[in-house]
């Protein structure tokens, strides 16, 4: 009986979490560009720090 | 002939930029590509070349960037300034790859992203660094072009909507997900046996559960009710609120006596509805997101000159002192306005100095470039094809003959009311005969002798069952999948009330100027006499390309792949021809006045055989223009240049036709160049030299008689009648106002892909129509059993399932072959 209450509680706590983690992406954009991610994932970022809002050098004004 | 590396244009070698990069010799068509050559290998970004797939970059364009339509749409982020501009001519990924890449290369800029969907640029810079012309010249150097994205309140009102209706049926989703667990295990303890407490345990769950969809995620749906109820009208929301309430209600009385449960019926009924509203927002924003792309925003700003004339010499040149930018809305009549090649004309005018051609077919269906030189009369919004030109602003704002035009768009759109979808009317019908149905096994349970609450929870159960879930997906499942097979064959649908309102066409006006003909002038007959064809068009390509005139460019793109001759003592009179020396020989290149008024003795007539002479003079009728070629003291070809009709024109009417459509054609032109094309392609209806305020007129009486038309246009002058038709058809390179009026707009132009999108919106429609009878149909069946009583949870959940899949499978036939 206490294992299925267990169980009860893991399904209700993870469907939770699953929601709260749908809950955030939601906020904080995820799913403003549903098109993108599947390009931007081939591209060889040989300098991957560069989306990190940093200009890194600058060979031509 | 080598190929530009940059676009991949072909290069005549005469013309080709040679240039050595680390080593290697490259070719470019013009030394904006090499330019841009260089500064992408500067920037060590040459992968681009290895990238790109489906586009070739056009050549460069050397334009400046027009700063002012952009400063609305700065704003201050921290120290910094953001702003977010949409890049035209992003085609693929790579596209998108580079410019982030250049712009984050660019001292100064901190952040630079472009949506993939939207082609929108969030840009974010240090203005201490660099400045916002900077950054669009920088776009604009490797061949995009930057234009202003401003927000419309409504596209921030949508968004914020858009934004809320997917935390709604995400979080309606994840509790019905959970919601299921719990049921399955109540369906399983109804037939093997369930311990009373686990039971009590479960429903509890279940009523947890259901509470949020129902009263967080299906408010919308509640509010939606209520508003229908107090107008008393039965509309889909009533439907829907009635069957999730009654079912939570009734569930929860249950709970109370351990008998069964209905909560996953309510939730998931609000969980569907929610979904097809969410699949429904998604297919009408890929659209309309696409066509305002097309729009050229175009910057509302003319070159305003401040002059002082010279009336005391010779000539009346006139002495600019002053060029300056300014809103058009700041131009009053009496201003001097300069307009250069390729620019739009600002507002009403006289030409002061300047010879040009303007385009004036969006505003007048007229194909033929108008001439203009000084005195004529220039109108806003027409296209300035290729000379300089100064004019005096004779009406400004409302006066001018495009703002007419809008005026007369509005009017029509202030009249169009609004249509009921094919849903909302059955369930019009519906909610009365459930209701009825439902007291009368209320009063039939009564005078059977069965105590109140027993008839009372039978009434109830009826409409628990009644209402059908599916009905949420059946309209929007078909609307997404037969809107985006039309995207696909780049027909944009603008959202659902177009496809139930395209289904009733059946009557198409086409109109001739860039719909059935091109819209521009091609080389339509080259002929040669005494020489060959190829000869002939060898001998005007060598002339022709030294000139900027229309005309001259229609021979010039037919005569790719000649080889021009070397030509000395070349010189063009206006209006009229123009002329040159080829290995000594003396060439003439123009209208039959032309050769003539040159003292060259030649009878144009007896030059010119028999069947030749009649082809001419049809032609001519046609409204083509013909051009006569002398050389060597004869004459020795004619050209024969006009808006040809798109070759699949002919084919297109024949579609429409055998889909059981009547065609006519409506044109701003004159009657007989209508005539003549009409003819060809087999349209017996012509309406010809109509302006635009008639052409909307015309449409309204066909309405009037009962016909539902089909407009498809693509010039200012077809907007008011795009409105005017049940359903207005733009062309892909059409005007903003055209686009925005239409309720289709069709991305290739292919006169074809009118008949598809009539096929394919009646069949859409039609399964649209399947799909609501199935939605309806399980649950129709089983309102029997809830009448007798005997309703259960698991056939409520079958039902749903049952139609579910139906109208799932079923709208996958939403597609054209």
């Amino acid at each position: 009986m206490w294992s299925m209450f267990l169980l009860i509680i893991l399904t209700l706590g993870a469907g939770f979490v699953g929601w709260l983690f749908f809950l955030w992406a939601v906020k904080s954009g995820q799913y403003d560009d549903i098109e993108g991610p599947k390009y931007r994932m081939l591209d060889d970022e040989e300098d991957a720090k560069e989306d990190d809002h940093e200009p890194k050098k600058d060979s031509k004004a | 002939m080598p190929i530009c590396d940059h676009c991949q244009l072909e290069v005549s070698e005469k013309n080709a930029v040679y240039d050595d990069i680390n080593g290697r010799k490259q070719v470019f068509c013009c030394h904006g590509c090499d330019g841009i050559y260089r500064l992408i290998r500067s920037e060590g970004l040459e992968e681009f070349y290895a990238k790109r797939r489906e586009w070739t970059p056009g050549p460069a364009e050397d334009q400046s960037v027009d700063v002012s339509a952009f400063s609305e749409s700065l704003r201050p982020a921290g120290d910094q300034i953001e702003t977010d501009v949409i890049i035209d001519g992003i085609r693929c990924a790579s596209c998108i790859w580079l410019n982030e890449k250049i712009l984050l290369r660019t001292r100064g800029i901190s952040y630079a992203h472009v949506n993939y969907a939207t082609h929108r640029a969030k840009i974010r810079w240090d203005p201490a660094q660099i400045d916002i012309k900077t950054i669009l010249a920088r776009i604009r150097s490797i061949g995009y072009t930057p234009k202003p994205f401003l927000p419309k309140a409504w596209e921030d009102e949508q968004k914020k909507q858009s934004h809320d209706l997917l935390l709604r049926f995400g979080t309606a989703a994840f509790f019905s997900m959970q919601l299921m667990l719990f049921s399955v295990a109540l369906y399983a303890g109804y037939f093997q046996g369930i311990d009373e407490r686990i039971k009590l345990l479960f429903h509890t769950i279940s009523f947890a559960l259901t509470t949020p969809v129902l009263f967080y995620s299906g408010w919308p749906i509640i509010r939606g009710a209520l508003r229908g109820l107090i107008n008393l009208t039965f509309n889909m929301d009533v439907l829907i609120a009635a069957g999730a309430l009654s079912a939570y209600g009734y569930s929860i009385q249950q709970m109370i006596v351990n008998g069964e449960v209905y909560f996953d019926t309510a939730a998931m009924i609000i969980t569907l509805i929610l979904l097809g509203r969410y699949i429904e927002a998604g297919a009408k924003g890929r659209a309309s997101e696409t066509i305002g792309r097309l729009m050229q925003l175009s910057p509302k700003e003319a070159r305003k000159l401040a002059v002082t004339a010279d009336q005391t010499g010779m000539d009346n040149r006139l002495y600019v002192a002053l060029r300056q930018m300014v809103p058009v809305s700041s131009l009053r009549a009496g201003d001097l306005v300069e307009v250069v090649p390729g620019e739009k004309i600002p507002v009403d005018g006289l030409v002061v100095s300047g010879t040009t051609e303007t385009d004036e077919s969006m505003l007048t269906g007229e194909s033929k470039p108008a001439s203009k030189t000084e005195g004529a009369e220039v109108f806003g919004g027409t296209h300035n094809l290729y000379g300089s030109i100064v004019f005096r602003v004779t009406k400004t704002g409302k006066g001018t003959v495009l703002a007419q035009i809008i005026q007369a768009v509005e009017d029509a759109q202030a009249r169009r009311a609004p249509i009921q979808s094919v849903a909302d009317r059955v369930v019009g019908f519906f909610v009365p005969a459930v209701l009825i149905i439902a007291l009368l096994t209320f009063l039939g349970w009564l005078y059977q002798g069965a105590p109140m609450a027993r008839s009372m929870m039978n009434a109830v159960s009826v409409m628990v069952i009644a209402c059908p879930c599916a009905l949420g997906l059946a309209t929007p499942l078909a609307i997404l999948i037969g809107t985006s097979n039309a995207a696909a064959r780049g027909i944009l649908i603008k959202g659902g009330d177009v496809i139930e309102k395209a289904a009733s066409v059946d009557f198409v006006v086409l109109d001739k100027t860039g719909t059935i003909t091109e819209g521009k002038p091609v080389l339509s007959e080259a002929h040669g006499i005494g020489i060959s064809d190829e000869q002939a068009l060898r001998l005007a390509l060598s002339l022709e390309q030294r000139s900027e005139h229309s005309l001259a460019k229609a021979i010039v793109e037919a005569s790719q792949g000649l080889e021009p001759f070397e030509v000395t003592n070349f010189s063009a009179v206006p209006g009229r021809g123009i002329r040159g020396m080829i290995a000594g020989k003396e060439v003439l290149i123009g209208s039959r006045e032309f050769i003539q008024s040159e003292n060259i003795a030649v009878n144009l007539d007896a030059a010119i055989a028999a069947d030749q002479r009649w082809k001419i003079i049809e032609s001519e009728k046609a409204g083509a223009t013909v051009t006569f070629l002398y050389h060597d003291g004869d004459l020795r070809g004619v050209f024969t240049i006009s808006d040809r009709m798109r070759q699949e024109a002919a084919e297109a009417v024949t579609l429409l036709r055998k889909g059981g459509l009547s065609v006519a054609m409506v044109t701003g032109d004159n009657l007989n160049t209508a005539e003549a094309v009409a003819k060809k392609i087999g349209i017996e209806m012509v309406k010809a030299q109509f302006s635009p305020v008639e052409k909307a007129a015309e449409i309204q009486r066909l309405e009037h008689e009962g016909r539902h038309v089909l407009m498809a246009g693509d010039g200012i002058n077809d907007a008011p009648a795009l409105v005017a038709a049940t359903i207005g058809v733009a062309m892909g390179r059409a005007t903003d106002i055209a686009l925005e009026c239409a309720d289709i707009v069709i991305m290739r132009s292919d006169l074809r892909l009118v008949p598809d999108a009539v096929t394919l919106t009646k069949k859409t429609f039609s399964i649209i129509r399947q799909n609501i009878f199935w939605a309806f149909f399980y649950n129709l069946v089983v309102i029997p059993l809830a009448i007798f009583g005997i309703l259960h949870p698991i056939v409520a959940a079958g039902a749903m399932a049952f139609s579910s899949l139906s109208v799932v499978g079923n709208s996958l036939r939403a597609r054209l072959r």
